[in-house]
């Protein structure tokens, strides 16, 4: 039982004495909260505070969202949001909602500023002060950049493994070709060797193929030694070029690309060690990613 | 009179390409008649946002003037006098309590209405993903949600937020120009905030910031005071939302621990014999009646295997007694 005060008690006996209670067990109901909504007051509060001001003063506009272009077009027009109910747990939908009423009041306001003479755009050597200082907006493009690169990267790192299960294919493919080959070959020379025919057709067929493979193989060989065939035609190529080449001139002298720091203070201790491996040439993980890295 | 105001009009107008006095002559164009100072200060106990929340109001708002934190000892209405002092007509004050709630007061301070709102979703101009700029003191244009006009408080919230968010017209401390917009909408019951900037004639706009969501609690006819004119009845106090919460947490824990415990009980329960099965005799065979004999002579004992016996239970015995530690 909810704890009774006295005057409580002494009303509940008035009254079941009036006849208005009756007997059985009485619990006492909790009237629902009204909020408070004084429409008259509010309204006359409005009638005293508000201010006639000229609309320059106050550039305030009152309007719908713009049509949303894009859905229109795409046919997935809101029905909710043409009424002006918004979800507001869809953040991207809300966001456009907000953004679209901001254009038409920008598109209402501007015609009236220019009536008014209110210049709307800043001119170039107009330098003021702005909300957000330079160094700010920097930072916000910096981070701008850094986005994009990194969609950038992931697009060329999906490609590269595309392009990676495509080669794989390929390979496979190659390989089986070249193995069908030489089985035909094979079995061609067999026959020709047991007399079976007498033709020899498939000599052709070979040079047709050695034709391909070389060309193939030039191709290969433009991309082969280059840094080092070049080094060489730049130190030795066309005879009395190299004549003046060991004078200190002013480019030779400011030219300070052939210097390594670590070994001019003598902290590259890792590079010279002819002791352990010889050709240390790099592993198929390290190869395959320094040539992705191009 | 007028004939001053033509000349000093056509001077301005000639002297319009001297760019770096520019700012200065179209300020000269107009007189400051529309005196609307806001004051926008704090309580004690607010955190980093709150205070960069204040700061980017400041700078998005030039008619506004700063004070120092309020003691939350003193009484609300004492904010009145503060903005007296330095003749401030409207007054936006941001209250937090339990460094995790915050409140807004926007009020017109000496006798209009005011209005307490609880701030929610704040994010500040120095935040990355706002790229827009615009200058510092310009004019803003206010864009208001038809609903706005549709009911009474709203409408009255309305006129608070234009007197008190739009730049007097030749105020000394703004920019002439108009580039950016602030927009307020109702959704989901609550007032969103967000402010762009306008980029190009064609209404293309990038967001600036702040933006934040204010939940109305009510007005109130006076300044920080007075009878209550409207009360939200969709606001439910964050101290509520954060008990129902933990409510509901412990509702769910102690329905587990029932079903724990009605699944223990059933365990314990007196389990049902049941009813006797027929074919349980079905391999009872009784066994066959020997002739009983009678021994007359007793039997011989075997001393060894007594012996033996008695040695082993004997040892046993002293195993057991040496280990209990009586022996």
């Amino acid at each position: 039982l909810p704890s009774l005060s006295l005057s409580f008690l002494i009303q509940l006996q008035e009254a079941f004495s009036k006849g208005l209670l009756k007997p059985g067990l009485n619990v006492p109901l909790e009237e629902p909260k009204k909020a408070v909504n004084n429409i008259e007051g509010l309204k006359m509060c409005l009638a005293e505070f508000k201010k006639n001001l000229p609309w320059v003063e106050r550039l305030d506009l009152t309007n719908h969202p713009a049509v949303d272009v894009l859905a229109k077009i795409e046919g997935t027009l809101n029905k909710k949001q043409s009424s002006g109910e918004i979800d507001a747990e869809d953040d991207f939908q809300r966001e456009m909602y907000f953004y679209r009423q901001a254009q038409a009041t920008v598109l209402e306001a501007l015609p009236k500023l220019k009536k008014l003479q209110i210049p709307t755009k800043r001119p170039d050597d107009y330098f003021a002060e702005m909300a957000k200082t330079d160094q700010h907006m920097q930072k916000v493009r910096k981070k701008l950049m850094q986005k994009q690169m990194a969609i950038e990267k992931s697009e060329k790192a999906k490609k590269l493994r595309e392009q990676r299960k495509f080669g794989k294919k390929v390979q496979v493919e190659v390989l089986q070709k070249r193995q069908k080959a030489k089985k035909a070959m094979m079995t061609a020379v067999k026959k020709y060797q047991k007399g079976m025919t007498d033709k020899l057709d498939f000599l052709e067929g070979d040079q047709e193929g050695k034709k391909g493979s070389t060309a193939s193989k030039s191709q290969m060989s433009k991309k082969g030694p280059n840094a080092k065939r070049k080094y060489k035609d730049q130190k030795f190529g066309f005879g009395g070029k190299k004549k003046g080449s060991k004078w200190n001139t002013k480019e030779s002298f400011n030219d300070v690309s052939g210097f390594r720091a670590k070994t001019a203070h003598g902290k590259g201790g890792k590079k010279f060690n002819k002791g352990g491996k010889k050709n240390k040439r790099p592993g198929k993980e390290t190869r395959r990613k320094m040539k992705a890295r191009k | 009179n007028r004939d001053s105001t033509k000349c000093r009009a056509a001077v301005t107008r000639v002297e319009i390409d001297v760019f770096f006095n520019f700012h200065v002559l179209f300020v000269f164009q107009g007189k400051w008649k529309n005196k609307e100072r806001v004051l926008v200060f704090s309580s004690r106990g607010i955190n980093f946002r709150t205070r960069h929340l204040m700061q980017d109001l400041k700078t998005m708002m030039p008619h506004s003037k700063a004070d120092t934190k309020m003691d939350r000892k003193d009484k609300l209405f004492v904010v009145n006098e503060v903005c007296e002092i330095k003749n401030c007509n409207k007054c936006i004050f941001f209250e937090a309590k339990k460094n995790m709630d915050l409140y807004m007061w926007v009020s017109n301070v000496p006798h209009g209405p005011s209005a307490k709102f609880l701030v929610q979703n704040v994010h500040t101009l120095a935040e990355l993903k706002m790229t827009g700029n615009c200058l510092k003191g310009s004019r803003p244009l206010l864009s208001f949600d038809p609903k706005f006009d549709k009911e009474p408080h709203y409408a009255l919230l309305k006129e608070l937020f234009t007197q008190t968010f739009s730049t007097p017209q030749y105020h000394p401390k703004s920019q002439p120009f108009v580039d950016h917009v602030l927009t307020f909408t109702i959704a989901d019951k609550r007032i969103w905030f967000r402010n762009y900037q306008i980029i190009e004639e064609d209404a293309s706009l990038v967001e600036i910031g702040p933006r934040f969501v204010l939940n109305l609690i009510k007005i109130f006819q006076g300044s920080f005071g007075g009878p209550t004119l409207y009360e939200n009845p969709h606001f439910q106090s964050p101290n509520m939302c954060r008990r129902l919460m933990r409510m509901e947490k412990a509702a769910r824990q102690k329905e587990r621990q029932m079903v724990k415990e009605i699944r223990l009980e059933k365990r314990k329960e007196v389990k049902e014999v049941l009813t006797e099965d027929v074919t349980d005799d079905v391999f009872v065979t009784p066994a066959e009646e020997k002739p009983k004999e009678v021994e007359h002579e007793a039997p011989r004992p075997s001393k060894s295997k007594k012996k033996k016996k008695l040695k082993l239970t004997e040892l046993k015995k002293r195993t057991l007694l040496k280990r209990k530690g009586l022996r």
